[in-house]
């Protein structure tokens, strides 16, 4: 080998793409997808009367493109009684809302760390893919690790 | 075209290791960075003794580190 560089990804996709991560990172974490903007909106407020613990989490460098008033830019996702929903923020970043009942605002934040990850993760294996096959270099090997990395071998002869 | 051949780790933070196989010179550097750049911020690099194959006859790793 001769170069070993480490990268930070940096989330800049619209929201489709953005959503598809998502789908495909929360089930990696045991979360299901609930969805609904509207039916969030209204469980929002209902937790706030009842006492639920809230830790929101924007994602400092990531930026959801081409926004239309944010209709339908929601996802919800549930476990174990704590709802996670992703959605654009006022500035245009994804932000992350955990929600639960009787949980701290640390193990939310734990969680949603958890889940964010996941969804760099998702993300990050599309970008790369993507980039990959514009650049007509062929995958000759991938696998999971048991830390749960994806590890992929490409070259372009 | 010059033969590239890359391994790619995505950790389940997200975070990407791609290092360069056969790659030598500065050639290597070139070709990571190219891929580097589109995922996100590069944190950090590091040469291995096979990047100055033919460059400077010199077998030393090289850390660098970039703060933001």
């Amino acid at each position: 080998m001769s170069t070993v560089l480490v990268v930070t990804p940096i989330l800049i996709a619209h929201w489709p793409v953005m959503a598809a991560a998502i789908s495909a990172a929360v089930g990696a974490c045991g979360f299901t997808l609930v969805q609904e903007a509207v039916a969030v909106t209204a469980n929002q407020s209902q937790g706030e009367s009842t006492g639920t613990t809230r830790e929101v989490i924007e994602v400092e460098e990531s930026e959801i493109m081409g926004s239309t008033a944010g209709t339908g830019e929601t996802m919800v996702v549930e476990r174990d009684g704590v709802r996670a929903t992703f959605s654009r923020d006022p500035r245009g970043g994804l932000r992350i809302c955990m929600e639960g009942k009787g949980v701290s605002k640390s193990h939310l934040r734990a969680l949603g760390e958890e889940l964010l990850g996941r969804v760099t993760q998702q993300y990050a294996y599309h970008r790369i893919m993507t980039e990959l096959k514009s650049r007509n270099m062929t995958v000759v090997g991938e696998e999971m690790t048991e830390q749960q990395s994806v590890k992929i071998r490409v070259r372009n002869w | 075209m010059a033969r590239e051949e890359f391994e790619i780790e995505v950790d389940r933070q997200g975070n990407v290791t791609i290092r360069t196989i056969g790659i030598k010179g500065p050639a290597c550097v070139d070709a990571a960075e190219n891929l580097a750049r589109i995922i996100g911020r590069q944190e950090s690099s590091q040469l291995t003794p096979e990047y100055y194959e033919n460059s400077v006859d010199q077998n030393s790793h090289v850390d660098i580190r970039h703060n933001h």
